[in-house]
């Protein structure tokens, strides 16, 4: 089995996805625990995001491994049911309000769910209300403020004086994520931390967790 | 100085850098789709949907702000459309951006506007999406313009779903009217431009090869996914489209008379911003991206044309391939590729720009403008450059205008040679 296991890791890290899909077939016809399985996905996910960083894998990567992630959840979310496991934390996540990209969020859903952390999506253009309420509904660790556009940097800003105002400022820690955001935009819009790619933006939600 | 002077002084400035030589100072060429209209107290919509106001506004920036160049980008990308009507030159041309009002008259499927689909201050969006399915490669390898009009476009603009309809007929003349109204805009603000001394530089289009696909036909997702899945199809259809788009370049240029009567220069900007080159690994790079581009930028330096590029995101693992471009002949804005790393990679193989990202001019302060442009034309200005504010689409909707105008005053003071 470890033989098996090992070869997963790996298919899966080296975005090999024919075999990747087909290995998890196989572990699952072979009445393997689920949870062994998302255990793995977890380890490969971890790899994928160290050679990201390392300059070894690009976006085009993160976009093929995304796609892998969601046929392995596909063939594996239906046996482990209600019973979801132990997450690591919640996360509320969306683009704000006047920009309605998403392939930069999506990526980082499908990171933080293949991690093990629960992830609320809103949607794109999310005005600040939107966010307000899904912290008082959902209760976060951390929430994500999306957006491409340099235009989004005011909306950003809008949302986290909106959670401030709510009272809410103390109870989530906050990080803009996209392409333009940046240290002087982290800054400006009062958040707590900034990723313009979205490996990057995965540790450091998983930083402000205090998760390893 | 009066504005026949002033024009003539701008003009050599951007000529002379476009050469590759270095002017008396730095130039600085400012570009906006929105902040124009919300420096001059009009809203996103007003100014994407009614010429006289965009005019208006670019005209009082132009005024205010002491530019070499001032443009209103008060489009979202359209390359597909200027491919679709390769045969029509003069139609070809024009329809290089998406408009507002083309956007009202098609109904495509890939932008979304202030006003209609977004709030009235919002900034109008390229989405995209798949508009050609991944069994469909080919038949556009086989016969791209018959593929991209009979089946692409049709599936593109709503309006033109059902082909031969009154609705069809009716969209499309309707168009023709749009690309002449806003042709005639064009025209308008050059020649309003110039009274004030502001010079227009001629332009023509081009594009990546891969990202006319990726942008207008597969989507940037599925793109990318093609490239692991069906990997021989995309490069067919990768030198499918590329004479397309040489084509493009060479029928979008206006001749050399014309440029010079109506501009008072001989050099042409042919146009590309690069979207996937950020996306890919440096073995997909030099796989589907690089090859095909390289050619283009090779035809259209022979064309007497210099390309205009724009380097979106991060360029860095791909910089050194550029040697391998025409000399030269390659302006770059790099987005979030460090000019210094450039300078030191490229030398003066490829002509640098620019500029304050728009987060400093959100953000920062004159000061901390200043700053920044000191250390920037103090470590890139040798051998020629120019400033492009914002260095993605231009400036943003949100800059302050005390920053901007703190940029063009440490051009002045630090961009002089």
């Amino acid at each position: 089995m470890a033989d098996v296991r090992e070869e997963f890791v790996n298919a899966l890290a080296d975005l090999d996805e024919a075999k990747t899909i087909e290995l998890t077939k196989r572990r699952v016809e072979a009445g393997e625990d689920p949870f062994a399985i998302l255990e793995d996905v977890r380890k490969a996910t971890d790899i994928i995001g160290k050679r990201f960083e390392e300059g070894r894998y690009f976006v085009s990567d993160l976009i093929m491994a995304g796609e892998i992630l969601k046929q392995i959840m596909d063939i594996v979310k239906p046996l482990i049911g209600e019973k979801d496991g132990e997450k690591k934390g919640k996360v509320v996540i969306g683009t704000v309000e006047g920009d309605v990209h998403d392939i930069g969020k999506n990526i980082v859903i499908a990171l933080l769910e293949a991690e093990g952390f629960e992830v609320v999506d809103l949607g794109v253009d999310q005005p600040p209300e939107a966010f307000v309420n899904a912290i008082k509904e959902h209760n976060p660790d951390v929430v994500g403020l999306s957006g491409l556009l340099t235009e989004a940097i005011e909306s950003m800003k809008k949302t986290v004086e909106a959670i401030k105002e709510a009272g809410l400022r103390d109870r989530v820690k906050i990080i803009i994520g996209g392409g333009r955001t940046d240290e002087e935009a982290k800054e400006y819009v009062g958040a707590d931390d900034w990723a313009d790619d979205a490996a990057v933006g995965v540790r450091k939600i998983k930083a402000l967790m205090g998760v390893e | 100085m009066s504005a026949e002077e002033l024009m003539k002084e701008r003009l050599e400035r951007i000529e002379t850098v476009l050469k590759g030589k270095e002017p008396d100072r730095v130039p600085v060429t400012g570009a906006t789709t929105v902040w124009h209209g919300r420096y001059a107290g009009y809203t996103a919509k007003e100014v994407l949907f009614d010429y006289e106001k965009s005019k208006d506004a670019a005209l009082k920036v132009a005024r205010d702000f002491d530019f070499d160049t001032f443009t209103p980008i008060i489009g979202l990308e359209g390359m597909i459309y200027t491919v679709a009507f390769l045969n029509q030159p003069e139609i070809s041309s024009a329809a290089r951006f998406i408009l507002g009002p083309t956007h009202l008259v098609l109904q495509d499927v890939y932008s979304r506007w202030p006003g209609y689909e977004l709030d009235e201050n919002a900034h109008p969006q390229f989405i995209g999406k798949e508009i050609m399915k991944v069994d469909e490669y080919d038949q556009l390898i086989e016969n791209p313009l018959e593929f991209i009009n009979k089946v692409v476009m049709p599936r593109i603009n709503k309006k033109l779903a059902d082909v031969g309809s009154a609705e069809y007929n009716a969209a499309l003349t309707k168009y023709g009217l749009e690309l002449a109204r806003f042709g005639a805009f064009m025209a308008e603000l050059s020649m309003e431009m110039a009274k004030i001394g502001y010079p227009t530089i001629p332009m023509s289009w081009a594009y990546a090869p891969l990202d006319l696909i990726g942008d207008f036909l597969r989507d940037i997702k599925n793109i990318v996914l093609d490239l692991f899945r069906v990997p021989e199809k995309v490069k067919d259809a990768v030198e499918a489209v590329k004479p397309l788009i040489i084509k493009a370049a060479e029928i979008s240029a206006p001749p050399v008379e014309v440029r010079k009567q109506l501009f008072g220069t001989d050099v042409v900007e042919c146009f590309y911003p690069l979207h996937l080159n950020e996306y890919l690994n440096p073995k997909l790079y030099s796989e589907f991206y690089w090859p095909s581009l390289n050619d283009i930028f090779h035809k259209v330096a022979e064309m007497g044309q210099v390309n205009f590029v724009l380097f979106e995101g991060k360029h860095d693992a791909h910089l050194e391939t550029l040697l391998e471009a025409p000399k030269k002949k390659v302006v770059g804005v790099f987005e979030k590729t460090d000019p210094r790393k450039v300078r030191e990679v490229l030398g003066d193989h490829v002509i640098l720009v620019s500029g304050p990202p728009n987060s400093l001019l959100i953000g920062g302060t004159p000061q901390k403008v200043e700053e920044y442009m000191k250390s920037l034309l103090e470590d890139c200005k040798e051998g020629g450059m120019m400033i492009w504010p914002g260095v993605d689409g231009g400036i943003s909707r949100d800059a302050k205008p005390e920053n901007v105008k703190a940029m063009v005053d440490a051009v002045k003071k630090y961009g002089k040679y």
